[in-house]
């Protein structure tokens, strides 16, 4: 009898689900601390999961980082230097306005655009360390799962729509609203993809994906607007004060 | 604005923070796995209790406690509803809201409070160690955990030159207000795009100059880092001590769970 | 021996600004020299020069003798250093203590010497008590004092200071320049500083270098400098205060003053000559030196 009841309303208890939480999610005092996955979440087999991940991207990351120190003695601190900056941007909060409350922008697709997205890993590794450890974002167990979410996802979506963004010839402006845009929306698909395996337990996996992407649209659809903008706005500063700089950046060719 | 990222109570004087570095992060880390690892919620609450009570006890404001923990509490709660009402199969309540119908399930419920607890744990060990060890200590400890040199020495001019840059950002910021850039939506959107290229623009020509003074003191493309001194024997027994309590008590857990 | 020269040096940047049009500038070892200047005169671009940060388009730089590009990067950083601006500039690491053990660190120094040459430094700057402290947390004097301490610790024979006093308060900017007096008298210590507040120079520098529009308009002893308020003027400097004061009263009011005090020990001798002895009310004052 139960078991039938189950059936029949699955997919409007479902929905019905999928609505609630979407309330309780935008109703909290920081939508976008959900960003980070939160330490503790994951269990041990996925946590070292999304570090066996995470691993050789960061590997592959400091290998460049190697590689172009060597033969520039600027390149560490360049790196250093924009990693500060993309920090403390991800920390501004900007208003969303659906949430009613500040959210936090990612800064992955600026980043990808300056230093490239193998460095952008790197230095998005070192920046959810930081998080994790000083400020309760995200967390050290979940630390690989971050990585790929923020760090891969969003560097290298942000950096290749930008890179076939120029290649069609579309203006810098709108490659670097498109990286941000995508940057931001491919780190919560990782992000709520993450979450979903290691939580829907005996449920279904792509009832509890579908449910975590649609409770994150009422913050992250604005929100990733907000980023391409802000991504576009923010390259457009750093080229009318110092347009010898964007020729030294990593999609400076494009640029 | 920017005041979360305050580490000023790690440079206090206390037993905790006396310990080597090393031997805390080492703890810390062992008390994650065995907080992640945990079956029940019994053992990931006791470190929950035990890490609040010291961060209670080293008097670090409640104001601050509360800002680390909301993010976790609100997390927490999530879980434990959609835990409830999606997973398991055991219904215990059920009640409709506005035509539809939520079934509550035991299995979903305890799970959801398995996750929750493990959060509240593990949080809250990295938030002790945090506030007992500033951010150097803890890149000391990490060279020791054999991380990359070149992943530290980032790490170490990123740490220094948030703080630089968070200064610069401040006043911008604050004279972007009292100018009335956040005054409607579209100039709070400029104002705040301005804000994050003219950072970028002060970590560009920063590191310019960071990099000719680091040059000026014989910089050759790595950072060296003084030797690591030998744990000291009271650093060793701690960390022993500790290691095997959390261990004893993981195990305690599995056998009860049997 | 010369501790530094410069003959002949033009600097023009790759946007065609030209900073610096034909320089001498000659130090000679033990000497405290000032580079005086407004902003954009060329200071900065001449101590780029100096250490080695910019190469010069024209002209010859000798630091102790030898020319700048025969000497390795770690011979010339051991015998020059800079002391920045802005601290923020070189103060990268988290530390007072690791800051300061970079550049022995980098000399590849046994670690004894590097924990004795920070200890010496930050003692040498009065800064010992911070060793252990974050350097986000220091004041603004601190983490200047901090700076000249991490230069130190490399032993150069020239110290370049640009700007060493600027945004300190008053009290800083006494501590600084007392500071920089005892290296060079007590510790035979080259010292040069590029400045344009004028206050003080008179009681510390040997010898004044005018710099305007990238060029040396005049070099002496303070008392010389001074002296010629209209080269003064169209370096876009001015007179110390006190001689301000001095030079408007001789020559607005007539009063008899000899040559042009610059400090204030020598202005109040010439005053104390010119007021009648009775109008003095002997007790009244605390006696000075």
């Amino acid at each position: 009898m139960i078991m039938h009841r189950r059936k029949k309303s699955a997919r409007i208890r479902r929905v019905a689900a999928v609505i609630a939480t979407a309330g309780i999610l935008t109703a909290l005092p920081a939508p976008a601390f959900a960003m980070h996955i939160s330490e503790g979440i994951l269990p041990a087999p996925w946590a070292l999961f999304w570090y066996a991940v995470a691993l050789p991207f960061v590997a592959w990351g400091l290998r460049d980082l190697r590689r172009r120190s060597e033969e520039l003695l600027w390149f560490k601190p360049f790196v250093s230097l924009v990693g500060a900056a993309v920090f403390l941007i991800s920390c501004m909060p900007i208003p969303v306005p659906t949430a009613g409350t500040c959210s936090h922008p990612a800064g992955t697709g600026l980043a990808a655009i300056l230093i490239g997205p193998g460095l952008t890993v790197v230095v998005a590794s070192i920046a959810l360390t930081l998080q994790a450890l000083f400020l309760a974002h995200g967390g050290l167990t979940t630390l690989g799962a971050n990585i790929v979410s923020m760090g891969v996802a969003g560097a290298y979506v942000g950096y290749g729509a930008y890179l076939v963004a120029r290649h069609l010839g579309l203006p810098w402006a709108v490659a670097a609203f498109l990286a941000g845009l995508l940057s931001d929306w491919a780190t919560y698909a990782m992000t709520s993809l993450e979450l979903a395996a290691a939580l829907h337990g005996d449920g279904s996996f792509s009832a509890m994906l579908s449910l975590i992407l649609l409770a994150f649209v009422p913050t992250q659809l604005p929100l990733g607007i907000l980023e391409g903008f802000i991504c576009a706005g923010a390259l457009k500063f750093v080229r009318s004060r110092k347009p010898e700089l964007i020729r030294a950046t990593a999609a400076g060719g494009a640029a | 604005m920017f005041d979360l990222f305050s580490d000023i109570f790690t440079y206090r004087d206390n037993a905790l923070a006396r310990i080597d570095p090393r031997a805390k992060l080492a703890i810390a880390l062992a008390a994650l796995v065995a907080v992640v690892t945990a079956e029940r919620i019994v053992l990931p609450l006791c470190v929950f209790g035990l890490c609040l009570g010291t961060v209670v006890g080293l008097r670090i404001p409640a104001k601050l406690i509360a800002v680390r923990l909301a993010a976790p509490l609100s997390i927490v709660a999530v879980l434990v509803v959609l835990q409830t009402f999606l997973t398991g199969a055991t219904p215990i309540f059920a009640f409709t809201l506005a035509g539809w119908e939520f079934t509550a399930k035991a299995e979903g419920l305890r799970q959801g409070m398995l996750l929750g607890a493990r959060v509240l744990g593990a949080v809250s060990v990295v938030f002790l160690l945090s506030v007992v060890t500033p951010a150097h200590r803890i890149f000391q400890a990490l060279r020791w955990f054999r991380l990359s040199r070149n992943w530290l020495e980032i790490a170490v001019l990123m740490y220094r030159y948030i703080f630089v840059l968070m200064e610069s950002a401040a006043d911008l910021a604050a004279a972007q207000k009292l100018r009335l850039g956040y005054t409607t939506k579209g100039r709070a959107l400029r104002s705040f795009t301005a804000l994050a290229g003219a950072t970028i623009v002060h970590s560009l020509e920063q590191a310019e100059r960071t990099h000719n003074a680091m040059r000026l003191r014989g910089y050759r493309g790595v950072m060296p880092f003084g030797p690591l001194p030998a744990l000291g024997r009271r650093d060793r027994m701690i960390l022993a001590f500790c290691l095997a309590g959390i261990a004893s008590a993981r195990l305690l857990e599995w056998g009860a769970g049997r | 021996m010369k501790a530094i020269s410069a003959t002949g040096v033009h600097f023009t940047y790759d946007d065609g600004t030209e900073a610096l049009s034909g320089i001498d500038f000659h130090v000679e070892e033990g000497e405290f020299i000032a580079i005086l200047g407004s902003n954009g005169s060329g200071k900065t671009t001449l101590i780029n020069l100096l250490v080695g940060l910019i190469k010069a388009r024209a002209g010859r730089i000798m630091i102790g003798g030898q020319a700048i590009g025969e000497l390795s990067a770690e011979e010339l950083y051991q015998r020059v250093g800079l002391v920045f601006q802005n601290p923020n500039d070189q103060l990268f690491a988290a530390t007072v203590e690791e800051d300061c053990a970079f550049g022995p660190r980098n000399l590849n120094l046994p670690e004894a010497e590097v924990q004795q040459r920070v200890t010496e430094s930050l003692s040498a700057v009065a800064a010992l008590p911070l060793r252990g402290r974050a350097i986000h947390h220091l004041s603004f004097g601190e983490q200047k004092r901090v700076s000249l301490a991490g230069v130190m610790a490399m032993r150069p024979s020239v110290l370049i200071l640009d700007e060493p006093t600027a945004g300190l308060d008053p009290a800083g900017e006494a501590q600084m320049m007392q500071l920089l007096k005892k290296l060079n008298r007590e510790e035979g210590l080259t010292v040069i500083l590029a400045t344009h507040s004028v206050d003080m120079l008179p009681l510390f520098a040997n010898r004044i270098y005018v710099l305007d529009q990238g060029r040396v308009l005049q070099e002496g002893p303070s008392e010389e400098i001074f002296c010629h308020q209209e080269m003064i003027d169209r370096a876009k400097l001015r007179l110390p205060y006190i001689s301000r004061l001095m030079y408007e009263m001789k020559r607005h009011d007539g009063v008899p003053i000899d040559g042009l005090p610059l400090t204030i020990g020598e202005a109040r001798e010439q005053l104390l000559e010119l007021i009648p002895k009775e109008l003095i009310i002997a007790g009244m004052g605390e006696k000075r030196p």
